[in-house]
């Protein structure tokens, strides 16, 4: 274990120290520029530390030291990692992420996806906007001796087979780490940081650093989980201790993953943070002199209270309300539903405008995203804020591989936030933003609800046949992976929530939680917790929305509702009588042909509704690509409703789920189009100018 | 100087009010334009809603999962039914894609072709009237568009390399190229905002400099019987140059106008119908917004027109002002026909 773990022994040390301290419970703010420390400070410790005593596992710990030039926007950085094989086989190699070389030219695996995608705009990138990462210096130490692997470093593409990507580097070891063996790799690398790309990077003097440092993959049974940087996906990594140290200009604040522990400042206008954190399998820092700095502390009867600190920007001041209750709202549902946040401590950055950094997650830090004009009826930046504080829950202590399963996170994660802004922000309204974007115009005809949220069957319905959701994150489509990855799961999972119920489903949710927390799960574990929970065998659900791109859409081909007439020879055996079709009045027949247009299959619910508000239903399989109800009855049906109640979601035509006798469509067309004549008629009047 | 400019801005009030027919003309011209669309429109909804009981939704209130529904199949015409058309956001739409240069739908493109000919074509008669100060009657009126309409059209031709070059690569030029590059190290929204606003504000000067030539040279061209585009606008830029303060201060004035006009129906505007009555009061606001357009349109029109007459009065104008006695068509014919008249 060597270094990091006597540096992280000192960091336990000083948190238990400083568990019984004051914590900034009060509101309090802090300006960013000018804060010059004058001598090496201790900073104040939350009122909450780690509660949770339960061995976690501790695979990958990191002690960085990196020096930030914000003139250059180089990184100088010596880390030492003690990594421990936690698999059942001896391994010789060793593999490391090396993120920012995705950035360094245009023949990178991510920047030639991001192409495929049909985004072009990285041709006009400037010189300076590129970044990279390069190993300087590796060595290993293995009993007390130091050797140098520098020269057999080698990078690889384990996906693609890319010559030219080098977001991935293997180390052979001159001798193989046994099973739960430890290694100690010092590595001394510098970078650049870009311009941001993939909310990473710089913009004026405002940094949001992730991604940044070589991170070893994670060690599987099967071999190694590393893979290339793709434009897609995000991360994954085993859970560690961090132990780091940023040197920034002097004024300038920080903040980081973990708690920080002290300040130091240098003699060269610089000052050095130091940040701990145990049990995250990440590290992100930020760094701005602009930053407004405020604290508000989460309180709640049963879940452990968590310092969160805010880190403003100024053109947003007013908004920090919006931002700490939002928060607090991830912090109280997600607890109350899942399971408690542990870590005592949470870093909400509000990032700079056009700093492409907005709406990322990493361990106890996340990036927020609002407006300078952010109107108080629309969800922004309460969205984004609760979505990315969720994801401590779901990616941050649930650690799945997004690489490999993004939806596992992305999806549960954001149908917990629409979910809980359901609960606080409810309903919230649609808004466009004109003029260049930043003129928002709020449309309070147009609520949302927790089922149009993020306007998910729209963006999914777009892109439904591109992927099925089981294959490999890193390998959808990069044109619509987030449709298949986020709005694909919201829905699905709403279905499931209407189809088992939300207690179930909430248990489903905190057991999967709970057994998964500080690990890595696969979907088939997600979906074993649901069997499990649920006490059904869902598998035939999962084969619908998981492994197909088939899509749902079941509706009503034909619907009658007519007096029984009978033409023709209407006599017994041996006469005839024929009789004319002059029946106008009851009994009446009603006839409901339902269709299954789509080719996924799931049981629904067929409805008719009478004159008389007599409602008559008929479970269907769904089997068949049609079937026929019919019912005889006193008065006349009015309507038929295929899955009334709407508990599949993810029926991708929801027009043709129902049908009237009298139709109001030609009078909801009339208004419709006599309100775009209006917007037409000042069209032209606008374009009149030229005249 | 002021008075002069107020004076214009007044008399041209008068002169709209004075030819009542000639607003609820174009307003007619505008409405047939738009109303085959809105009719062609209506059949997409009303077949893409079928007999489905999203109708109902649709009808009393706003059915927005349709709505995205209906957007994700539709082409043509159809993809221009968005949230943006309902009430003020519309005018919103509008503006913003024009200053941001934002491109049409095919049809919706060729409505605006059509319907600036046809302005083009009218706009010959409506000057003539605003400069005669006195019915032309209906054969008066169009005998006027189709002398002029041939001039105009030749200057339109002129304008619209302008145009092409305006929205080409000096739009470019500021948008494209310029305001990245002033706020790429911006970090503060509000600062793009301020700098995208000076972006605006030189881009619609720009368009508004030009645009006050061309009215000017078509008034030229009306009041003067001017056949020559290009020595029209010539003298388009030449009395603009001279009357600068006053023709800017005009054009301040039908701004404000306009300001206020979008401004109120901003306050006024209730949104989305949801009952048929609460329709047909939208509909009713919106058109009186529409009228209200046209109104201010033609006192553009005919403020410049009073402008220009005030500033450059002469004996041997072609559409001069109201001749004294004997008021007869024969005696303006005459007078017409001296062969200064087309100087």
């Amino acid at each position: 274990m060597g270094r990091v773990f006597a540096r992280s022994a000192a960091a336990i040390a000083l948190l238990a120290i400083a568990a019984g301290g004051a914590g900034p419970g009060a509101f309090g703010l802090v300006q960013g520029r000018g804060s010059t420390a004058a001598k090496s400070r201790d900073v104040a410790q939350p009122a909450a530390a780690t509660s949770d005593p339960a061995p976690r596992p501790r695979i990958a710990n990191y002690s960085i030291d990196a020096r930030l030039d914000p003139e250059s926007r180089n990184i100088t950085g010596t880390e030492v990692l003690t990594w421990r094989n936690a698999s059942t086989h001896a391994i010789s190699t060793l593999r490391f992420h090396l993120y920012y070389n995705g950035w360094r030219n245009t023949n990178s695996t991510w920047m030639r996806e991001r192409r495929l995608a049909g985004d072009d705009t990285a041709t006009r990138h400037r010189e300076s906007d590129w970044s990279w990462i390069d190993l300087e210096r590796v060595t290993v130490t293995r009993n007390g001796a130091e050797i140098d692997l520098t020269s057999r470093v080698q990078f690889i593409a384990p996906d693609d087979g890319n010559a030219d990507d080098r977001t991935v580097a293997e180390l052979p070891l001159e001798q193989a780490v046994n099973p739960d063996e430890s290694v100690s790799i010092r590595i001394a690398w510098s970078s650049r940081v870009p311009r941001t790309f993939a909310r990473t990077g710089a913009v004026g003097n405002y940094f949001f650093i992730a991604q940044w440092f070589p991170k070893i993959g994670v060690l599987e049974d099967t071999g190694w989980n590393c893979h290339q940087f793709h434009a897609a996906t995000e991360f994954f990594s085993d859970f560690g201790v961090y132990d780091v140290r940023l040197t920034v200009p002097t004024g300038w604040i920080v903040g980081a993953t973990g708690v920080a522990r002290r300040t130091t400042p240098g003699n060269d206008g610089t000052t050095t943070h130091h940040f701990v954190q145990e049990d995250v399998h990440d590290f992100a820092w930020t760094t701005s002199p602009d930053y407004l700095e405020l604290t508000e502390t989460f309180r709640h009867p049963t879940l452990p209270a968590v310092n969160m600190r805010l880190l403003l920007q100024p053109e947003h001041r007013g908004q920090e309300r919006r931002h700490f209750e939002a928060t607090r709202a991830a912090l109280k549902y997600y607890g109350e539903w899942f399971g408690p946040y542990p870590y005592g401590h949470i870093t909400i950055v509000d990032p700079a405008w056009q700093s492409g950094a907005g709406g990322m997650e990493y361990p106890t830090l996340f990036t927020a995203g609002s407006h300078w004009l952010a109107p108080r009826d629309v969800a922004e930046p309460e969205r984004v804020t609760i979505h990315e504080a969720g994801h401590q829950f779901w990616y941050g202590l649930v650690a799945n591989n997004e690489f490999e399963d993004a939806w596992l996170d992305e999806g549960l994660n954001t149908f917990a936030t629409a979910r809980a802004l359901a609960q606080v922000f409810d309903p919230n309204s649609t808004v466009k933003r004109y003029f260049g974007g930043f003129v928002p115009w709020v449309f309070h005809d147009l609520p949302l609800s927790r089922d149009t949220e993020l306007r998910a069957l729209t963006l999914y319905r777009e892109a439904a046949k591109r992927d099925a959701q089981s294959k490999p994150t890193f390998q959808y489509w990069p044109g619509t992976a987030s449709a298949i990855t986020y709005h694909k799961t919201v829905l699905w999972l709403h279905t499931l929530e209407r189809m088992l119920g939300w207690e179930t489903l909430q248990r489903i949710l905190s057991t999967y939680f709970a057994r998964w927390s500080f690990r890595h799960p696969k979907p088939e574990d997600f979906f074993a917790v649901a069997n499990e929970i649920s006490g059904q065998d869902l598998t035939w659900f999962f084969d619908q929305v998981y492994r197909s791109s088939n899509v749902f859409d079941y509706g009503i081909d034909v619907f009658r509702s007519e007096p029984i007439n009978v033409a023709g020879d209407t006599g017994g055996a041996g006469s005839r009588a024929f009789s004319r079709p002059s029946n106008t009045g009851p009994p009446y027949r009603t006839t409901v042909v339902v269709r299954r247009y789509g080719e996924a299959i799931f049981p629904v619910d067929v409805r008719v509704t009478l004159e008389n508000n007599e409602q008559i239903r008929w479970r269907w399989d769904g089997l068949d690509r049609w079937t026929r109800f019919e019912v005889e009855r006193p008065v006349r049906a009015r309507r038929a409703d295929v899955d009334p109640d709407r508990v599949l979601l993810l029926d991708v035509n929801t027009t043709n789920n129902s049908a009237v006798i009298e139709s109001a469509g030609p009078r909801a067309a009339r208004k419709w189009s006599l309100v775009w004549l209006i917007w037409l008629q000042d069209h032209l009047l606008t374009y009149g100018f030229f005249i | 100087l002021t008075v002069t400019t107020l004076g214009a801005f007044r008399d041209g009030i008068r002169r709209v009010n004075q030819a009542p027919l000639l607003v609820a003309g174009m307003v007619l011209v505008t409405l047939l334009i738009a109303l085959p669309l809105s009719i062609a429109l209506r059949g997409m909804l009303e077949a893409h809603l079928g007999a489905s009981a999203a109708g109902e939704i649709a009808a009393d209130r706003t059915n927005y999962e349709w709505w995205e529904e209906f957007t994700a199949q539709a082409t043509g015409l159809g993809t221009t039914f968005t949230p943006s058309i309902i009430g003020f956001a519309a005018v919103m739409q509008n503006i913003t894609g024009l200053v941001d240069n934002q491109p049409l739908a095919a049809t919706i493109a060729g409505a605006t072709v059509a319907w600036l000919v046809i302005w083009l074509f009218l706009s010959g008669g409506v000057l003539d009237r605003y400069a005669r100060q006195r019915p032309t009657r209906t054969h008066g009126f169009f005998s006027a568009c189709g002398v002029h309409f041939w001039r105009f059209l030749r200057l339109a031709v002129m304008a619209w390399f302008i145009y092409l070059a305006l929205f080409g690569p000096i739009y470019a030029w500021i948008f494209d190229w310029g305001y990245p590059r002033v706020t790429r190290d911006l970090t503060a929204e509000r600062s793009a905002f301020a700098v995208r606003t000076g972006a605006y504000v030189v881009f619609s000067a720009l368009l508004a400099s030009f645009a006050l030539l061309l009215d000017f040279a078509r008034i030229r061209i009306v009041v003067e019987d001017r056949r020559s585009a290009v020595g029209s606008l010539l003298a388009g830029v030449r009395f603009v140059a001279r009357n600068r303060r006053r023709v800017l201060g005009l054009f301040l004035l039908n701004a404000i106008a306009y300001l206020l006009l979008i401004a109120a129906y901003g306050a006024l505007s209730p949104g989305a119908p949801r009952t048929d009555m609460h329709m047909w009061l939208v509909l009713a606001l919106g058109q009186a917004y529409i009228v209200g357009r046209h109104y201010l349109k033609l006192l553009v029109y005919a403020s410049e027109t009073s402008l220009f007459q005030g500033a450059l009065a002469h004996a041997t104008y072609t559409a001069a002002p109201t001749l004294v006695w004997p008021e007869s068509p024969a005696v303006e014919t005459i007078t017409n026909a001296e062969p200064t008249a087309a100087r």
